[in-house]
């Protein structure tokens, strides 16, 4: 498994794409987080609540940009024909599967938690110099950094599960935009219909995953446990769907 | 030794490699001939399990290649020269699947010197013609110093040289011991470096013999005979009941249905001079294009002028 995994991170690495996706995915955060505690600092509403809400927010662009990685980690290996030797090189298609799903949620999850570190650290020094005060023991720092890592680790899994399935770029993409703003809104409106129950659409997947970056707890929907769980295992089923179907058909 | 028994594919309701039956003896080159879309390819992704056939096995050393820990160094294969990622260069396309067997990356270095690509080996494969693309999957396929090869039109997109260069090297590996078969539509060549062939035609085995066998078998054979006295030999031929053909004012003739000790008995017995009396054998190409006549899919058109466009 050990000589898998170098294999697949060779791939990873070794894709320009990659690291175009790389870039803006750290920069994106990075940039935002930093600029606004440094240019917002000096109004006296900025609090520690506010710096945790600048810093973690952002990393839903990273997180959906590691969707994105998951999902061109398979549909690339189908479109440019490198499946077959992949494939000729390790028979075990669940192997080469599983190598290359613990690669990219990996990656995106270490790529993640060091740009939560640096917003994090850097952060509060630049608040601090422009005298906010700061203190993020006030706010659920650990938790929210923590859920933010999950939840980009598992958005990755979950674009890599689409990858499986769908075995297109473009579709899979298209669907995991699409699946937060139309699927799970049309799907969940009509569910709240049916139970006449405002957190039933909490329980759609995608939605309970945001729970993973919430910084209030509103008292609807699952916790942030609860939706890392949840979310977690929609991920694997969605993957293990997408295992088989990479398993059984030709390649 | 492969041996393939039963193998069987569809593609919904199109079978395309029907209970094929052959093997591949080790120590020299297996030429795998069928005219297009006769299942060659099909054949060999479903040896290498890539394709799941419907029915039949396909064993290496009497091993299923899905149980092989480390098919690289067992089982050398190129496929399509176009498998690869045209962002990625050529040592790092070697180096994953290197990786994945546990090879090292001075064996990269080693192959890509070996095909000749170590001076782009940096380059992005994008930029690569067909035949460095070619080189670079021969360097793939012989990565793990295999004792099976398994090639696909390796000479497809090389160059003279490059043509002489992988002939020289399928030759000296089949030498060595190993099994190698080879798929290809440049019949010269495959006349040149196999000794066995395995023909198939719309999925099903045709033929598996020697190329010698094969040739004697379907090509045409006749007699050439040269002779300043043409006409008189062909009327005692002809009256004879032998089938002769001659150009209207030429010394040759070319003699069918019959061995060349009779045309030169009856010569001799006629006291009619001969200056060249050679059996004729046709080329691979002909004994091919004769045992595959009624397995050709695509059938091409005659070569006569049409109407003006």
């Amino acid at each position: 498994m050990i000589r898998l995994l170098r294999a697949e991170w060779i791939k990873l690495r070794t894709v320009t794409m990659n690291w175009v996706l790389a870039i803006v995915a750290i920069a994106f955060p990075l940039l935002v987080g930093l600029l606004t505690c440094y240019f917002e600092a000096d109004d006296p509403d900025f609090s520690s609540y506010s710096l945790l809400e600048a810093t973690t927010g952002p990393s839903f662009v990273l997180a959906l940009l590691g969707g994105v990685v998951g999902i061109a980690s398979i549909t690339g290996e189908y479109g440019f024909g490198t499946i077959r030797p992949t494939f000729a090189a390790t028979p075990s298609r669940v192997r080469v599967v599983l190598a290359k799903g613990i690669v990219a949620v990996t990656s995106v999850a270490v790529v993640q938690a060091l740009v939560l570190a640096i917003n994090l650290t850097v952060g509060p020094a630049l608040a601090r110099g422009q005298g906010a005060e700061i203190d993020l023991d006030q706010v659920p720092t650990g938790a929210v950094a923590a859920g933010a890592v999950v939840f980009a680790a598992m958005l990755t899994l979950f674009g890599y599960a689409l990858g499986m399935i769908m075995r297109s770029t473009p579709v899979a993409v298209t669907v995991l935009i699409l699946w937060p703003l139309l699927a799970e809104g049309l799907i969940g409106g009509l569910l709240t219909l049916i139970t006449d129950n405002d957190a039933t659409a909490e329980w759609m997947p995608l939605r309970a995953a945001f729970n993973l970056l919430a910084i209030d707890d509103f008292g609807i929907g699952p916790s942030r446990v609860q939706a890392g769980l949840y979310f977690t295992g929609f991920s694997l089923t969605l993957a293990a769907i997408g295992a088989w179907r990479v398993a059984r058909t030709d390649a | 030794m492969i041996v393939v028994d039963g193998l069987t594919k569809r593609f919904g309701s199109k079978v395309a490699v029907d209970h094929l039956t052959f093997s591949v003896r080790s120590g020299v080159v297996t030429g795998f001939l069928g005219p297009n879309a006769s299942g060659k390819s099909t054949t060999m992704r479903c040896m290498l399990g890539l394709d799941r056939p419907n029915g039949g096995t396909a064993l290496f050393d009497g091993k299923p290649y899905r149980t092989l820990t480390r098919p690289l160094s067992e089982v050398g294969s190129l496929l399509d020269a176009g498998y690869l990622h045209p962002a990625r260069s050529a040592r790092n396309h070697l180096r994953w699947l290197a990786a994945s067997n546990g090879f090292s990356r001075r064996r990269v270095d080693e192959v890509l010197e070996l095909v000749g690509l170590s001076s782009v080996a940096g380059t992005r494969v994008r930029g690569f013609s067909l035949g460095m693309r070619q080189r670079l999957g021969i360097a793939a396929a012989l990565l793990g110093n295999p004792h099976t090869l398994l090639l696909d039109e390796p000479a497809n997109g090389l160059d003279p040289e490059g043509i002489r260069w992988i002939r020289d090297v399928l030759s000296h590996i089949a030498g060595q011991g190993a099994t190698v078969l080879v798929s290809s539509h440049q019949l010269s060549e495959i006349a040149l470096i196999a000794s066995d062939l395995v023909v198939i035609g719309q999925g099903k085995l045709i033929e598996q013999s020697t190329v010698a066998d094969f040739v004697e078998r379907y090509a045409e054979r006749w007699v050439r005979v040269r002779t300043p006295q043409a006409a008189r030999l062909a009327e005692l031929l002809t009256t004879a009941g032998i089938d002769v053909e001659r150009q209207p004012d030429s010394a040759l003739l070319d003699v069918r249905g019959t061995s060349s000790e009779q045309v030169g008995e009856l010569a001799a017995e006629h006291g009619v001079v001969l200056h060249e009396l050679s059996p004729q054998t046709g080329s691979l190409e002909d004994a091919f294009l004769s045992a595959t006549a009624d397995a050709v899919v695509h059938r091409s058109g005659s070569p006569v002028q049409g109407s003006e466009p």
